[in-house]
């Protein structure tokens, strides 16, 4: 009946289904779910995980709440790093960086390359390992800033962190503090998991315990920029359409005119997250699946704060290993994607598609911070020499958007895929027996 | 039956198969999902301008699509010409 031909191999880096493609719009398929068997069906249209949705109209607001009565008329208490509400007369400490360094404000005026501290170049000769002398007892603390920014004095008991700027590049601008609670980040990783669980790996169900999800920081450039890009390319449009032959020989022709389309675009981008750690920034589907933190972005980072290490308390986090001249071609690279996707609409009535075949970027002006960025991670070392891979299930530690990994039952997979294939190549015999 | 379009219904089982084998794949692993920064960032954009020029007809194609057409392949890079990116200033 059915070719029993191997699967196509894995998606190259660069090929379809990488993350050097366009990514599906959420909630679509590339397959009618009402056309799959029923068990199939009902485990792919479970209901995912809710995220809030913090995309672009919402981002521009960024509103921060006074935590007592939710009000929104909040004021900079000047002479402190007090917020105050002038509803209620709340008082809280809360100093976002958007406001403090104006880092929401004059996108439009961008130019040149501005850092914030955080955001400086790492010197070569920086060490991980730091020593604080205690100020509770004088005892010398060590800190592994790698993974963490805190210490506890193993003599006083006295808990300290990295505050000051150092030039390992540790410690960021901004950092976004946890808003989604474990018990919350737990259940999403189990209803992410129960959606998939039909042809998972069997040792990968077995051992599955989403309470190991752990609490990260991970380091990330939120980068403001201006920029303008210029694309040429030959567009077409449909002016007749003709059938020639008859029966089973007709084709259809095409005659269309050819337009030489070009574009420009002005625009600004505010708060664009790129992974600031060499590791994290390697999204090859084929070796790692660094896609998954990487698809749960964005956050809403216009409410980060000033770093302060007291939010990493019992966290651990990455450290930042990329300057912001590491990231420059990633972000030219996402500001030509942008330019794209901003020019579209204005070439909608080229019906038979445009061929870009030049692209312009001038880059008027960025504008860098470093930030702490809050993720739940679940991952599973999928064992194996040369079949092993580690999957991540990733949870946003602010919107609660979650998205993941699972390792497949490779046998289970082909032989649904084969029985399917089976099914239909049986209606298309019976079709043909019946027709001849 | 005509022998075109037997062949066509032939290919339905490994078609299907293949089909369904990648849909389930990509259900689990998630390997085509990346931050979708296009419509996901705040963008301010000033209107687009341009220019439109007629420069010839193609007649009688039978392709649908304009050859190489990457007007929705945003991430695709093409020929990078003659920028002023003000680097490491």
């Amino acid at each position: 009946m059915t070719n029993a031909k191997m699967p196509p191999p894995p998606p190259p880096y660069t090929g379809p289904g990488s993350p050097q493609d366009v990514p599906p719009t959420p909630g679509s398929y590339p397959i009618d779910p009402d056309t799959l068997p029923e068990p199939i069906r009902n485990e792919v249209l479970a209901p995912d995980p809710v995220a809030i949705d913090t995309s672009a109209p919402e981002l521009k607001d960024g509103l921060n709440r006074c935590p007592k009565c939710g009000a929104t008329d909040i004021r900079h208490k000047v002479g402190s790093d007090l917020l105050v509400c002038l509803y209620c007369r709340n008082e809280w400490d809360g100093a976002r960086v958007e406001e403090e360094f104006g880092f929401g404000t004059g996108l439009d005026d961008l130019s040149g390359t501005i850092m914030a501290s955080g955001a400086g170049d790492i010197a070569a000769d920086a060490v991980n390992l730091m020593s604080f002398k205690c100020s509770g007892c004088g005892a010398e603390v060590t800190v592994n800033t790698q993974s963490q920014m805190t210490a506890r004095c193993h003599w006083c008991r006295h808990v300290f962190g990295v505050n000051e700027k150092v030039a390992n590049g540790a410690v960021p601008d901004a950092v976004l503090p946890f808003h989604i609670k474990k018990d919350d980040a737990v259940a999403r990783i189990r209803q992410f998991v129960d959606k998939r669980r039909m042809f998972a790996l069997k040792a990968f169900k077995e051992e599955f315990t989403p309470e190991n999800v752990i609490a990260v920081y991970l380091p990330y450039m939120i980068v403001d920029g201006k920029a303008s890009v210029d694309v040429a390319g030959q567009g077409e449009i449909e002016t007749r359409r003709y059938t020639q032959g008859s029966g089973d020989k007709q084709k259809t022709y095409y005659d269309a005119d050819v337009y030489r389309v070009g574009r420009h675009v002005d625009f600004t981008v505010d708060d664009l997250p790129l992974e600031s750690s060499s590791e994290r920034g390697n999204l090859d589907t084929g070796a790692n699946t660094n896609n998954i933190i990487n698809t749960i972005l964005p956050f809403d980072t216009k409410n980060a704060v000033k770093w302060n290490a007291s939010y990493l308390t019992g966290v651990s986090s990455e450290k930042r290993d990329r300057d912001v001249a590491h990231l420059r071609p990633r972000l030219e690279d996402q500001l030509l994607s942008i330019a794209r996707a901003q020019v579209q609409s204005s070439v909608s009535r080229y019906d038979r598609g445009v061929r870009w075949e030049q692209e312009r970027l001038d880059v008027h002006g960025t504008r860098w911070v470093s930030m702490y960025l809050p993720v739940w991670l679940y991952s599973y070392q999928q064992p194996g020499g040369k079949g092993s891979l580690l999957h991540y299930i990733a949870v946003n530690g602010r919107t609660g958007e979650t998205m993941g990994s699972v390792p497949v039952q490779q046998w289970k997979l082909l032989l649904a895929a084969l029985t399917v294939g089976s099914f239909l190549e049986g209606i298309a015999l019976w079709i043909l027996g019946n027709a001849s | 039956m005509s022998d075109d379009g037997g062949l066509w219904l032939l290919m339905a089982g490994p078609a299907g198969a293949t089909g369904l084998y990648w849909f389930l794949y990509r259900h689990y692993r998630n390997t085509d999902k990346s931050h979708a920064f296009e419509h996901e960032t705040a963008v301010e954009a000033k209107p687009v301008t341009g220019s439109d020029e007629k420069i010839g007809q193609v007649k009688g194609t039978r392709e649908t699509r304009i050859a190489g057409d990457n007007v929705g392949a945003y991430r695709t890079r093409v020929q990078r010409h003659g920028d002023d990116t003000e680097r490491g200033k």
